[in-house]
Order: structure tokens, then sequence, then C-alpha cells
């Protein structure tokens, strides 16, 4: 029977990654904020360099995400913030195809640099699945048919972050992993995405935390890596059971980045570790102290680990030993965390400007500083030859 | 000329809605079952085709989806929300528009879930824009807190552009339907220009009176379910065994803080892993549902004539207004309100805050009338929110 759902979950799981075009999650298809694709913009500003310009109704902290030629996107607004937006567009032709509101059914208490649209919703073929930091949890097929709702601080009233929650959902196979650390009654849950019902639902510490969870495949096991308060534990997707912990791995905001058998960990500033079958060995092969994540994720890429904080820092080691190569102050705070592609690294700020670096050089290259002039804290997309960035008033498609 | 407009879309609402638009059974049928959803997901099986039977159905299931909503049913409302938003927009791609008299008269009939009648209105004005003038000032009271946001922000509005005789007494009416802090102070503001002083504590029905008892020992994760004496109480009386055994008893403490801020770590010293309980007496006239809303970074039970009626476990998150919300029957007479408020032992400075507001009102927001308190040192009842004149303060500006 296991068996049967490692077979078919991660061949869906391949799947929801969808083809070379998609950007179907938090940091894209593979979580690690990379794309293959080529021939990318560098160079942009509110005028020129844009295919399109779709308005948003209010603001959102969460990313875009791309299935199917659909980007979908989250908003919320009112006076309370208590008005929960999905929307999809034509990623060719920024066309909004359809608009959905719901009433949030949680408390909508957070920082005010966050907003209740802080969850990156995840997408697959079938449709869109959007979490919200108000606990509302809806799934919409690709035109717009709801196909589920649940309120999961109506099923576990106790859930409470006045801080405001921003882990994102992630699809493995056809379940979808909900992170659902709080003050509360805290869990990580598999929920069937025909439906929306539980599969499985393991208790976690009633701490809050900001991280989304990763997956990897083992040689018997699909393993679902959740960072929080007492460690970075492996759930096996399967049935929710724990499979490991690793207490030096605790994340809070940042997310590591898996890459094959390694794992980069924001701990310690930033740390390599090599997973094995059984596990994770605990020591690090390098730990990278200088590095040092703020709310973004660190990337790896080219060989490289980027990091940026809030204060302007962005920070570039040989992803090999851990050795620092450049570490230097831009301009503004990053909230978004940084993507590669096509040889360039995209450091958003959050006022808007996108800082684009040569990947490959072991010194800081600024190839163009992009400024669209709104407040931008969602990490952005790449599909389809486009890089799409959402401000607090606009989605933005950048690209030919 | 507005009140007259007003009466008489009332009058029509009520004629329209006599005969709800008919649902055909299995419209009908779909929205009762979505309506019977429960927790966790349980009836989402059938609710998905119900769900699709609704939205093809097309303009003739609006009003009766809208009906459906139901605001203590926010899981039913939810799924109904975006099957209105299918059928308009599927009305609108064919160049239909909607039905505007029903809207209408759904939007001004007050037996509707307010965030249905809310959605109604939004869809009316987006076809016809002048319907907001026309609507509006009907909803200076409304049950939604958006229908009477914008109609206190349209009456201010207004009131900018003229120079009418009955300024105060206009401002004086929008300050009493006023619900959101910032709408209660700009008009309090634009009344003192005008000479007029009102009362925002007391507008908010803060407790500004209160006896308090602690510290008791509130052990690591635990503070808030270990149970002490004054939970039960019914009069802030007797001495107790407080945290490292210390004997404790009762104290009276008075705010003038305009949010009715009460300072623990002042009133009581600073303690970790600590327990503290407030106890108010208010007196009802007669028997009224209430909200006791609670401000606190820290956790908190709230307590009604010894019945628990909420809780939240969360320290040092945050402490917007009115976070933390129990509903409650005042009975008849006096009603013994407490609060327990926790403390932690987190060490870093900004988690140092040991401090609750705690106010008493209806569920829109708005004062109850009739309500007192009695002042825990004995004398005649207090007006809720009363601070003596002129002795006001305001610990937000301090900071």
């Amino acid at each position: 029977m296991k068996h049967k759902f490692l077979t078919i979950a991660f061949t869906l799981v391949l799947a929801a990654n969808g083809t070379a075009a998609d950007w179907t999650q938090f940091k894209g298809p593979n979580a690690t904020g990379v794309s293959p694709e080529k021939n990318l913009p560098t160079e942009w500003s509110k005028e020129q360099g844009i295919k399109w310009k779709a308005t948003l109704p209010s603001r959102g902290v969460s990313s875009p995400v791309v299935a199917g030629n659909r980007i979908y996107i989250t908003c919320s607004s009112g006076t309370r913030d208590d008005r929960l937006h999905v929307l999809c567009f034509d990623a060719p032709t920024g066309k909004q195809l359809w608009h959905r509101q719901l009433q949030a059914t949680g408390g909508t208490s957070c920082h005010p640099k966050s907003c209740m649209a802080a969850n990156t919703p995840v997408a697959d073929e079938s449709g869109v699945y959007a979490l919200f930091a108000t606990g509302d949890l809806v799934a919409f097929d690709a035109d717009g048919t709801l196909r589920w709702y649940r309120s999961l601080v109506g099923d576990y009233p106790t859930i409470t972050n006045q801080v405001g929650m921003a882990s994102s959902p992630i699809l493995v196979g056809d379940r979808l992993i909900v992170p659902m650390d709080n003050s509360g009654e805290s869990f990580i849950a598999a929920i069937d995405i025909k439906y929306g019902k539980n599969i499985w639902k393991t208790d976690r510490p009633q701490v809050i935390n900001w991280t989304t969870p990763l997956v990897r495949k083992t040689d018997n096991t699909i393993e679902v890596l959740f960072a929080g308060p007492t460690g970075l534990t492996a759930y096996d997707a399967a049935n929710g059971k724990q499979r490991w912990n690793f207490r030096e791995g605790r994340g809070s905001i940042p997310t590591g980045v898996l890459e094959g058998d390694s794992l980069y960990l924001p701990v310690g500033g930033v740390s390599k570790f090599k997973l094995t079958n059984q596990g994770l060995i605990e020591k690090p092969e390098w730990s990278a102290a200088t590095l040092r994540p703020g709310m973004p994720s660190p990337l790896v890429y080219a060989g490289k680990v980027f990091t940026a904080d809030g204060d302007g820092i962005i920070a570039c080691a040989d992803a090999r030993n851990g050795k620092l190569l450049y570490k230097e102050r831009t301009k503004g705070a990053y909230s978004a965390s940084p993507i590669g592609a096509d040889g360039k690294v995209y450091f958003l700020n959050e006022s808007g400007v996108c800082t684009v670096l040569d990947a490959k050089a072991d010194t800081l290259e600024v190839l163009a500083t992009n400024d669209l002039g709104d407040e931008t804290l969602g990490t952005p997309a790449i599909s389809d030859g486009v890089i799409f960035i959402r401000t607090s008033k606009a989605l933005y498609a950048i690209g030919k | 000329m507005r009140h007259g407009h007003w009466v008489l879309i009332t009058t029509l609402s009520g004629l329209l809605l006599i005969t709800p638009a008919r649902a055909d059974d299995e419209l009908r049928q779909a929205l009762a079952v979505i309506k019977a959803l429960k927790k966790e997901g349980r009836g989402n099986e059938d609710a998905g085709p119900a769900w699709k039977t609704v939205v093809s159905k097309g303009s003739a299931a609006l009003l009766p989806t809208l009906e459906a909503f139901d605001d203590t049913n926010p899981i039913a409302s939810n799924w109904l929300r975006p099957a209105i938003d299918v059928i308009v927009n599927a009305e609108r791609s064919v160049g239909r528009k909607l039905p505007a008299d029903q809207l209408e008269a759904f939007a001004t009939n007050t037996k509707f879930a307010p965030s249905a009648r809310r959605l109604a209105y939004e869809l009316l004005i987006a076809q016809d824009p002048d319907a907001k003038a026309r609507l509006l000032p009907g909803f200076l009271n409304d049950k939604s807190p958006d229908l009477r946001r914008d109609a206190i922000a349209n009456e201010l509005a207004i009131l900018d552009k003229s120079a009418k005789p009955s300024i105060r007494a206009d401002l004086e009416k929008l300050f009493a339907a006023s619900r959101d802090q910032d709408q209660v102070e700009l008009i309090a503001q634009k009344l003192k220009a005008h000479g007029v002083t009102v009362s925002v504590p007391e507008h908010f029905g803060f407790i500004t009176q209160f006896a308090l008892i602690g510290p008791f020992d509130g052990p690591e994760g635990k503070g808030l379910t270990t149970v002490h004496p004054p939970e039960m109480a019914k009069a802030a009386t007797g001495q107790f065994k407080g945290k490292d055994n210390a004997e404790i008893k009762w104290i009276t403490a008075t705010t003038t803080d305009r949010y009715g801020t009460f300072d623990l770590n002042k009133l009581l010293g600073k303690h970790k892993n600590a327990v503290a309980y407030a106890l108010a007496v208010v007196v009802a006239e007669k028997e009224t549902p209430c909200e006791i809303r609670a401000t606190s970074i820290t956790s908190v039970k709230i307590f009604l004539n010894q019945k628990e009626i909420f809780a939240r476990d969360e320290y040092h998150h945050g402490d917007p207004l009115d976070a933390h919300i129990g509903k409650g029957l005042l009975k008849k007479g006096e009603n013994v309100i407490v609060l327990k408020v926790c403390q932690n032992d987190q060490k870093e400075p900004w988690a140092q805050d040991w401090k609750f507001k705690l106010r008493v009102c209806d569920d829109t927001g708005g004062p109850i009338s009739g309500l007192t308190q009695l002042p825990p040192n004995g004398g005649p009842p207090i007006k809720l929110g009363y601070i003596p004149p002129g002795s006001e303060t305001h610990e937000e500006e301090k900071k």
C-alpha cells in the first residue's frame, strides 16, 4: 500500500512540478528559487521592458505562481484586512480570467509589513490551492470553479499568530501539505486535493514559524522536511509519522534549499548538510556565519550561495566550501527571496528595486538596477521567458 | 430629504422581499447541502456538485444564494461567496444587468446576513454608482461594520463640504454611530473643534476601575491552564497564596488612560511566569447580549459570571485593540467580569509588557445603554469608561 503511494506520489510530485515553463509554488517548481530558463530580461523600468501589467485589487506579500499558462495570485483587502482574494490571469496576455473572494474566518492581526495574503499559493495543471494567514484554505479549479474550502480556524479554533502567518503549502502528489505552526493548535497536515479532507494531521510545537516545507525522495519514502522551533523534522508523506529530527536545524523565517542530497539550512549563517536515505549527517560540511539570511531564503545557484537581509546586505559564498566571495550593502531592505536564472541573480528589495547580479562573477557585478517604484515583498516568479513581479498595486510581466 | 427617501426605500424593500425570489427545488437542495457543511471538510464531496448546481442556475440563483448567507456559518458563506462571483461575472460578460431593485431591497433588509447585504450593496453600486448616495445614509447604524464605516465616511465628507448650522448635532450623531477607532477619534477631534467634548472611553465602554490580584504562579507554558481561585470569584474578597507562597490580596486600581490601559508591571510589579486577575462588577438594567473585548499582548481568559467565555494562549505577538472577544449574556443586575492575564518568562526587552484593556459593548462594538459599573472601592455606580473630567491621559502617546 505504502509502496503504491510512493510510486504514484513521486510521479505526481514530478508532475506537480509541471513543465519547464511553470513556477508552481514558493520559490518555484523545485523550491530552489532557480529556473532553467534562458534569455531572461536584465533591464526594465515602469515604462520599459514590460510585457504587460495587470492591476491588483489590493496588497499581498505572497508570490505569484504559474501553472499551465495561468498565473495565480492572492491579495487581501478591507479596513480589517479580512477580504481574501484569489485571482487568475492568462500568462501570455495578462488578461484577468477570474477573481474569487472569501471572507476571513480567522484573526487578521499581523505585523504591519505583512498582511493576510502572505502565504504563497501552490498550483498544478488542475488549479490552485491558496492558504491565507487567517487559516482560510481554498482550492479552485483552473477555470475558477470552487473545488473545496476549509476554515482551519473554524476546525481548530485555538490557531493564532498575531504576527501573521506566512508558511506556504506545497503539493506532494495528490496531497496538499499544509504547515500550521502557530501559538495555538499547531500541526502539519496532508489534505486530499480532491475534497479537502485530512489524510493525516501531525501535531507540532505551539510556536509561531514562517518556514515552508521541502520534499525529498529517499529509496523507499517521500519525506516532508519542515524546519521549526524544535529542529528540522522529516515526516513520512504517506502517513505523517516523524522519521527523524535534527535539533540544530531549527527554523523560523527563511526556508532552506534542497539540491540533490545537499541541504543548505539558514542556521549558523548558512550551513551545508548531507542527506542520506536514513536522515541527515549532523556535522555540516561547512558553515558560513558571514552569510546572514534575514527574511529572504538563501539561494544556491551557479555554484554559489547568495543571501540578502533587512539591512540591504547581499552576500555570496562558494557553495563548495562556504568561503565568502563578497558581502556588500545595497539600497533598501529585502523581504523577497533572491532567484536565479540565465546566469543572473535577481534581488528584489522592498521598494520595487531589483538589483540584477552576474551569477558567475566572484565579485559583486551589478548588471542592472531596475525600479518599479512600488512596494515589493513577494518573491518573483519566472515562467516562459518572463519574470513576474507583484507589487502592492499590480502584477508585472517583465520580458518580451 | 434623504431621510424621506430612505423610508421609501425601506418600505419598498419590505414589499419586495415579502416574496423572495423563488428558488427551484434543485437550487434549494444545493444551497441546503452547502449550508449543512461541517468542520474538517465533512460534506465537501456533496458540496462540490452542489456548488456547480448553484452557479449553473445563473442569475436566478443570485438572490437565493445571497439569502443563504449566514454569518454564524462562515464555512457555508465562504462556499457561497465565490458562487456569487461566478454568477455575477457570467451576467456581466454577456452584458446583462443585475436585478438592481432586488439587490437594493436585499441590501436594505436587515433580516439578512450583514456580509451578504454588504455584498449586494457592492454589486449594486458597481452597476449604479448613484445608489451609493441614496443608500449610505441608511447604513449609519448598520450591523455590517463596512456598511456602517462607509456611511459614516460619506456623512463626514458631506459635512466637510457644508456649513450646516446643525453640524454639532450631526457630528454627535456620527460619533454615536462610529465604531472604528480611527473614525471615533476623527469625529471626536471635529467635535472638539466645534467646542463639544465627548468621551472616547465612555463611547468604547472601557472598564476604568478594577479590583486586581496577583501574582499567582503561572508555570512555564501552563499559566493559562493553571486554575486559581479568582477565576470563579463572585466578589473581590479573600486572600490567597500567590507566587512564591506569598500572601496576596485584592487591590483596587483606576486608570485615566483614554483606552483603559492597566499596566500590571506598575500595579503588581514585574513578574515572570505569573498570573493576575482583574475583576469588575457591571450592572445591567435588563438581560442583554454583550461582547467583552480585551486587549493584551499576553495570554488571557475572560470569565463572565464564573463562566469562561474566551481564552487565547499567545504571548508578545501584538496587541491590537479588541484582539480577544468573548460573547456572553449579561443578566439583569450585577454581573461579575474576571479577566485572567498571564505573563511568561521571555527575556527579550520587547517581551516585558504585562498589561490589558477591557471593554463591554454590543456586537457592533458600540455602547450598551443602561450599563454601569460598581466601583471596587464602593460608592455609587459609574458609567463605563468614566474618567474624572480633566484627568484623561493617553498611554499610547507616551511611547
